[in-house]
C-alpha cells in the first residue's frame, strides 16, 4: 500500500473516469471533468456488510474477550450479575495440566503434521493432474471435487464406521488377516490411533483445495521455463525443486498458510468422533475443549478463556498469511 | 507441458496409470462406502462388503419417514438459500465498494475482513449462544441464518472483489455515456458480469449453510428445527450406531452437494483462484 494517493479525496480506482452527479445521470459523462466525488457511496454500500460483521462477528469476538475474565454460569444467565475475576480464568487454563499435556500437543502437533500431509499429497496430486491428457484430466477433476464436497460431518461418519470395532470394514479386514484382535481392539480410546484416524480425514477434506490452487499455478508457467531447463539437462525433480517451487512460492505459501489455519481450528473432526465429545479427555484439542467446558457444562467463563488463548494462536498465524500476502502485491 | 510429456518412458507411463488410479481410490472410496452402506439392508448386520448384499431402499424409506429427514431436509434448505441470497446481495455490494472506490480506510476494511476469516467459531459459539438464549433467537432457523450470513460474507467477499475488478471500467462509462444512473449501472452491467463470481461464492455461502454443525447442534433443541447436520446424530444411540441410517441420511446430505460441486467445477475453481492466488 506504498502508492496510494491523498486519501482524503475519493477518486475512483484505475483511470480518470467519473460517476455521473446523483440526479442528473442524463449528461453524458465528460472524461476527465467533472468528478463529482460521492463520499458516502462506498460507505453506503458497505453498511449492511459491516453491520453485519460487527454485530456477529466483531460484537461477539469483544464479548468473549469479557467472559474469559469473567466467572459466568447458568445462574448469571439467570440473573444477568456480572462477577469479575481478573485473570483467573486464564490462571486455571494455563496451570492444568491437561492442557500442556494434551489439549495443546493435539491441537499443534495435530495441524503441524496434517499441513505437512495436505500440502504434499495435494501438491503430488496437482503435478499429476499436470501432466496427464485432458480427458484423464477432467475425471480426476471431478473426483477431487466429489472428495472435496463431502461434508466434514458425514465424511467424518465414514471414517468411525470404516474403523468402527465392531462393525468396521478396516477391522474386519484386518481381523480376517489375523493382524488385529477385532473383540479387544478399539482405535478410538487411544490417542494416537485417534488422531491417526483423525489425520486421515482432515487430510482427506483438505487436499482438494490445495490441487486444485496449485494446479492453477502450474498452468501459469510458460513452457518456455520449462524448455529452457529440459535443455540444460535438469532431471523431474531439478525441475520441480529449482523452478516450479521457486516460481509458485507464493502459491505454496497461500495454500500452506490456508491449510494451517484450518488445521487448527478443526472441531468438528474431532468433536463427532467417538469419545471426541469429552467422554475421553485424552482427546480433548483447545476447540472441542473450549466448546465442551462452556457449552456442555456451562462454565462460560473459563471457555471463554480457552477459545480466547485458541483465538490468540491463530491470529499470530494470520499475522504471518498477511505479511506474505502483502509482500506479493498490493492488496 | 505436452513436449514433456514427449519424454516419457513405458514405465513411466505404467507409474502415471497407478497414480490415477490411487487418486481415484483415494478421492472416491468414503463416498462409495457411505452410499454402498446405505443401499444395504444388512447393513447393521455385521458383515462387511464393499458392495451391498442385500440392495435396496429400506434405509433410505426409513431415515425419510421415522428418521425426520423430510422435515430436516426441508429446514436445510429453508436456511441454505435464505443464506445465499443475502449473502450474495450483502457481498456483492461491499466487494463494489473496496474494488471500484479509493476512500479513507480501505485497508483497513480489507484487513479487518481478512482477519475476522481467521476467528475460530469456537470463540463465536459462546457468546452468540448467550447472546441468542437472550434474545429468544434459539430454535428459530432466522437466527442461523443470520449466523451463516456472517460466517460465509468474508469469504464471499473477498472472493468477488476479484471479479468485480476484472470488468473494465470503459464498460462501465459506457454505461454512464448512455445516460444509466449508478443504480441502473449497477444493475445491468455489473451484476451480469459477476455472474460467474456469484456462482462461485453462492456455492460457498451454501455449503457453509448446508454443512455447519456446530451452531446448528448448540442452537436447535426442538427436533422439528433441526437441521440435515444436526438430525444425522439420532441415529447413535446408547443401544448402539443404526449404520444403515447413518449412512442413508449422509448419502441425502451428501450427493447433492457433490453433483453441484462437479458441475459448477469450472467457475468455482476459477473463482476460487481468483480469491487465493490472487490474493
Amino acid at each position: 500500500m506504498s502508492a496510494e494517493p491523498t486519501l482524503t479525496e475519493t477518486a475512483r480506482v484505475g483511470d480518470p473516469s467519473d460517476l455521473p452527479p446523483g440526479g442528473s445521470g442524463r449528461t453524458p459523462a465528460r472524461r476527465g471533468i467533472r468528478i463529482p466525488r460521492k463520499l458516502w457511496l462506498p460507505w453506503l454500500l458497505l453498511t449492511p456488510a459491516l453491520g453485519v460483521l460487527g454485530v456477529l462477528l466483531l460484537y461477539p469476538l469483544y464479548r468473549v474477550g469479557a467472559l474469559s475474565l469473567q466467572e459466568y454460569r447458568l445462574r448469571n444467565i439467570v440473573t444477568g450479575e456480572v462477577e469479575w475475576l481478573g485473570i483467573d480464568n486464564y490462571r486455571e487454563v494455563l496451570t492444568d495440566p491437561l492442557l500442556w499435556k494434551v489439549a495443546f500437543p493435539n491441537t499443534a502437533v495435530f495441524a503441524v503434521v496434517n499441513v505437512a500431509l495436505t500440502v504434499v499429497v495435494g501438491t503430488l496430486i496437482a503435478l499429476l493432474l499436470a501432466r496427464v491428457g485432458p480427458w484423464t484430466r477432467g475425471l480426476l477433476t471431478s473426483a477431487i471435487m466429489a472428495a472435496w464436497a463431502v461434508p466434514a460431518v458425514t465424511g467424518t461418519y465414514v471414517w468411525v464406521f470404516l474403523f468402527d470395532s465392531r462393525a468396521g470394514l478396516v477391522m474386519h479386514v484386518l481381523g480376517d488377516l489375523g493382524l488385529v484382535d477385532p473383540d479387544t481392539t478399539n482405535w478410538f480410546t487411544e490417542r494416537l490411533p485417534f488422531y491417526g484416524i483423525a489425520t486421515l480425514n482432515v487430510v482427506h477434506h483438505g487436499f482438494p483445495f490445495v490441487a486444485i490452487t496449485v494446479l492453477a499455478g502450474l498452468m501459469t508457467l510458460s513452457r518456455e521455463v520449462m524448455e529452457a531447463a529440459i535443455i540444460d539437462g535438469a532431471n523431474a525433480w531439478q525441475r520441480f525443486w529449482y523452478v516450479t517451487v521457486p516460481l509458485l512460492k507464493p502459491v505454496f505459501a497461500v495454500v500452506t498458510i490456508l491449510s494451517t489455519i484450518w488445521d487448527f481450528k478443526v472441531f468438528t473432526q474431532i468433536y463427532l468422533m467417538p469419545g471426541g465429545d469429552g467422554a475421553n479427555r485424552d482427546v480433548l484439542n483447545l476447540g472441542t475443549w473450549s466448546y465442551i467446558t462452556a457449552i456442555s457444562q456451562n462454565n462460560f467463563g473459563l471457555g471463554a478463556a480457552i477459545a480466547v488463548l485458541l483465538t490468540l494462536l491463530l491470529l499470530a498465524i494470520t499475522g504471518v498469511y498477511l505479511r506474505v500476502l502483502f509482500r506479493q502485491e498490493e492488496l | 507441458m505436452s513436449t514433456i510429456a514427449g519424454h516419457r518412458t513405458i514405465s513411466g507411463r505404467v507409474w502415471t496409470a497407478v497414480a490415477v488410479v490411487a487418486v481415484l481410490l483415494f478421492s472416491l472410496f468414503p463416498v462409495l462406502v457411505m452410499v454402498s452402506t446405505a443401499l444395504d439392508a444388512r447393513a447393521n448386520a455385521g458383515e462387511r462388503n464393499l458392495l451391498p448384499t442385500d440392495f435396496s431402499l429400506d434405509n433410505f424409506s426409513f431415515v425419510l419417514d421415522e428418521g425426520g429427514f423430510t422435515t430436516y431436509l426441508r429446514n436445510s434448505i429453508i436456511v441454505a438459500l435464505a443464506t445465499v441470497l443475502i449473502s450474495a446481495l450483502i457481498a456483492l455490494l461491499a466487494s463494489v465498494a473496496v474494488s471500484r472506490f479509493k476512500f479513507r480506510f480501505r485497508t483497513a476494511v480489507l484487513m479487518m475482513i481478512l482477519i475476522v476469516q481467521m476467528v475460530p467459531l469456537e470463540a463465536l459459539v459462546i457468546p452468540l449462544f448467550l447472546q441468542a438464549k437472550s434474545l429468544n433467537l434459539l430454535d428459530h432457523l432466522f437466527g442461523l441464518v443470520i449466523v451463516y450470513v456472517a460466517f460465509s460474507l468474508p469469504f464471499a467477499i473477498w472472493t468477488l472483489r476479484g471479479f468485480v475488478a476484472a470488468i473494465p471500467l470503459e464498460i462501465e462509462e459506457a454505461a454512464y455515456v448512455d445516460g444509466a444512473s449508478w443504480p441502473r449501472m449497477f444493475w445491468s452491467v455489473l451484476l451480469p458480469l459477476c455472474a460467474p463470481g456469484l456462482v462461485a461464492t453462492s456455492v460457498f455461502s451454501f455449503i457453509t449453510a448446508w454443512n455447519e454443525f456446530i451452531f446448528a447442534i448448540t442452537f436447535l433443541d426442538d427436533e422439528s428445527k433441526y437441521t440435515v447436520a444436526a438430525g444425522l446424530r439420532q441415529f447413535f444411540t446408547q443401544y448402539g450406531t443404526n449404520w444403515g441410517a447413518v449412512m442413508a441420511g449422509s448419502t441425502l446430505i451428501t450427493v447433492p452437494v457433490m453433483l453441484f460441486f462437479v458441475a459448477v467445477q469450472r467457475r468455482l475453481s476459477s473463482g476460487l483462484v481468483a480469491g487465493a492466488v490472487k490474493g
